[in-house]
C-alpha cells in the first residue's frame, strides 16, 4: 500500500535559509571575540544596540526613508525607460540598429562618471541625483526587456492581430504577461545595483540618506555606525523583495501551476 | 470578401500564382492541396497577415481564424481567452464555452485542457467573435479520428446556427465534404487553384 504523497512544503529552503542566516552570525561573534581591536569588527549586539538607538530617536526613519525615496524614484524611472527602449529594440530591427551603439556605450560607462557629469551638469540635487541612478541601470534594464522580446511568440502575435485586438489590450494581455519572466529578473537584478548606486550618490552629493551617514561615520571610522545603517537597510531591501517582489512574482505565473 | 491575387512569393520563390477567390456569408469552400503547396500562405493572406503580395482584397466582411495549432493565451483562463481576444464578455464567453461542450471549464487555464478540449476553445473564440466568414487551418490535425470527428460535427452546427461563411484549409477531401464546403484544389508551381478535384 503506497501512502499519500506529502505535500510540498508551502516555504522550500525557509530552514536552510535560517540556518545559514545562524551560521554567519555565529562566524561574525567569532571573529569578533577574536579580534582584538573592537573598532575594527564590532560584536552583532553592538551593531544591533546602535540601531535600535538609531529607530528610537527616528535618524534611522528619516535617512533610511529618504534613500528608500530615491530607490523607489530611480527603480520606477529605469523600469519604465528600459522597458520602452527594449520593447522598442526588441521589436524593431532599425531601431535596435540605430541605438544598439549608443547602448553599448552606456553599459560600459563607469557608474562614477555618471554620477559626477549629472552633478555638474545638473547641479547638487535630487533630479541630478534620482537621474544618474536611474541612468546607471536603464540600460540593463533595456538589454534584457530587449532579449526577451526578441523571443515573443510569433503565433500569439498573429492571433492577436488577426482578432484585430487594440494596440493596449495586445501590450497588457498578450506581450507583458510573456516578458514577466524578463522583467522579474530586470527588477530583482535592478533593485539591488540601484540601492548600491544611491548609497554612492549620497555619499558623493547629499546631505541625507544612507549614503550620507556613512560617508559621516567614514571620517569618524566609525565601524559599528556604518554596519548598523548598511544592515538595517538591508532588512529593508530584504522585506521589500519578500513582500513585494515575491508575491507579485507568484501572482504572475500562477498560469504554470497544474490544476490543484 | 473577394482576393484577386496576381502573385505572392518569398524571396525570389514563387509560391502563388495568379487566382481569384470569393467567399461570402453562408458560402463555404475548402482548400485543399498537399503540405507545402501554399494553402497557409493563402489562407493568411485572406486573414491579413501577410500582406506582401501583388493583388487586392476587398470585402470589409468580419474575419475570425482557428489556427493550426489552438494559439491561447497560457496565462488566461478560458473565459478570458475568448473574452480577451473577441472584446465580447464574460456571460457571452461562457455561454460559447457552453454550446462547445467546455462548461465547468471556465476558469481552467489552457495547459490544464486537453488538446482536444484546447480546440474546442479556439473554436469557441472564434464564433464569439460573431464572423461573416471562418477562416480554418487544418483545425483537426493530430487529433485523434473520434475527436477529429467530434470537432467536424459541432463546427458544422455552429456554422449552421450562426450562419457565418467558410474558408477551411485542409489535406483531407473528407472533412470538406463534411462541413459541405465546395472543394477547390491548390496544385501547380506556383499553385493555382482548380475548381474540381484532381483525378490521379
Amino acid at each position: 500500500m503506497t501512502g499519500t504523497p506529502k505535500p510540498p512544503s508551502p516555504r522550500p529552503g525557509l530552514v536552510p535559509g535560517v540556518l545559514s542566516l545562524l551560521a554567519m552570525l555565529l562566524l561574525w561573534t567569532l571573529a569578533s571575540q577574536l579580534t582584538d581591536r573592537p573598532q575594527t569588527l564590532p560584536a552583532p549586539w553592538d551593531v544591533a544596540a546602535r540601531i535600535g538607538r538609531l529607530a528610537a530617536t527616528g535618524e534611522l526613519w528619516l535617512n533610511a526613508g529618504m534613500t528608500l525615496f530615491r530607490v523607489t524614484a530611480s527603480f520606477a524611472l529605469a523600469m519604465a525607460a528600459g522597458m520602452a527602449l527594449g520593447l522598442w529594440m526588441g521589436r524593431w530591427r532599425g531601431a535596435d540598429q540605430w541605438l544598439n551603439p549608443g547602448l553599448i556605450i552606456l553599459l560600459n560607462v563607469p557608474a562614477l562618471v555618471v554620477i559626477v557629469l549629472c552633478y555638474i551638469w545638473i547641479g547638487l540635487n535630487e533630479t541630478a541625483a534620482i537621474l544618474a541612478v536611474a541612468l546607471n541601470k536603464i540600460p540593463v534594464v533595456t538589454v534584457m526587456i530587449r532579449e526577451g522580446t526578441r523571443a515573443l511568440r510569433p503565433d500569439l502575435d498573429d492571433m492577436a492581430r488577426a482578432f484585430r485586438m487594440a494596440p493596449l489590450a495586445r501590450l497588457r494581455h498578450v506581450v507583458l504577461p510573456q516578458l514577466a519572466p524578463h522583467i522579474a529578473a530586470a527588477a530583482r537584478a535592478g533593485i539591488s545595483l540601484i540601492w548600491k548606486i544611491v548609497l554612492v550618490v549620497e555619499f558623493l552629493g547629499r546631505s541625507n540618506g544612507v549614503g550620507f551617514k556613512i560617508h559621516l561615520l567614514f571620517s569618524s571610522f566609525d565601524v559599528t555606525g556604518v554596519l548598523a545603517w548598511a544592515l538595517a537597510f538591508v532588512a529593508v531591501m530584504l522585506a521589500i523583495d519578500l513582500f513585494l517582489l515575491r508575491p507579485w512574482e507568484a501572482r504572475a505565473n500562477r498560469w504554470r501551476q497544474d490544476a490543484a | 470578401m473577394r482576393l484577386e491575387l496576381e502573385a505572392k512569393s518569398f524571396g525570389a520563390r514563387p509560391v502563388l500564382g495568379a487566382l481569384s477567390l470569393a467567399v461570402s456569408r453562408g458560402e463555404r469552400l475548402a482548400i485543399l492541396g498537399p503540405s507545402g503547396i501554399g494553402k497557409s500562405t493563402l489562407l493568411r493572406i485572406l486573414a491579413g497577415l501577410d500582406r506582401a503580395y501583388r493583388g487586392r482584397l476587398d470585402g470589409a466582411d468580419r474575419l475570425a481564424v482557428v489556427f493550426q495549432e489552438p494559439v491561447l493565451l497560457p496565462w488566461r483562463d478560458a473565459v478570458a481567452n475568448i473574452a480577451i481576444p473577441t472584446g465580447c464578455d464574460a456571460a457571452t464567453a461562457r455561454d460559447w464555452l457552453a454550446q462547445v461542450g467546455l462548461a465547468g471549464h471556465e476558469a481552467k487555464f489552457p495547459r490544464q485542457l486537453s488538446l482536444g478540449q484546447q480546440r474546442r476553445l479556439a473554436l469557441a473564440r472564434a464564433f464569439a467573435a460573431a464572423p461573416d466568414i471562418l477562416l480554418m487551418d487544418e483545425p483537426f490535425a493530430s487529433l485523434d479520428a473520434e475527436t477529429a470527428g467530434r470537432m467536424l460535427a459541432l463546427t458544422d452546427a455552429l456554422l449552421t446556427r450562426s450562419g457565418a461563411g467558410l474558408v477551411l484549409v485542409t489535406h483531407d477531401p473528407r472533412e470538406a465534404e463534411a462541413l459541405h464546403a465546395r472543394p477547390l484544389q491548390l496544385a501547380g508551381q506556383p499553385a493555382r487553384l482548380q475548381t474540381r478535384l484532381q483525378k490521379d
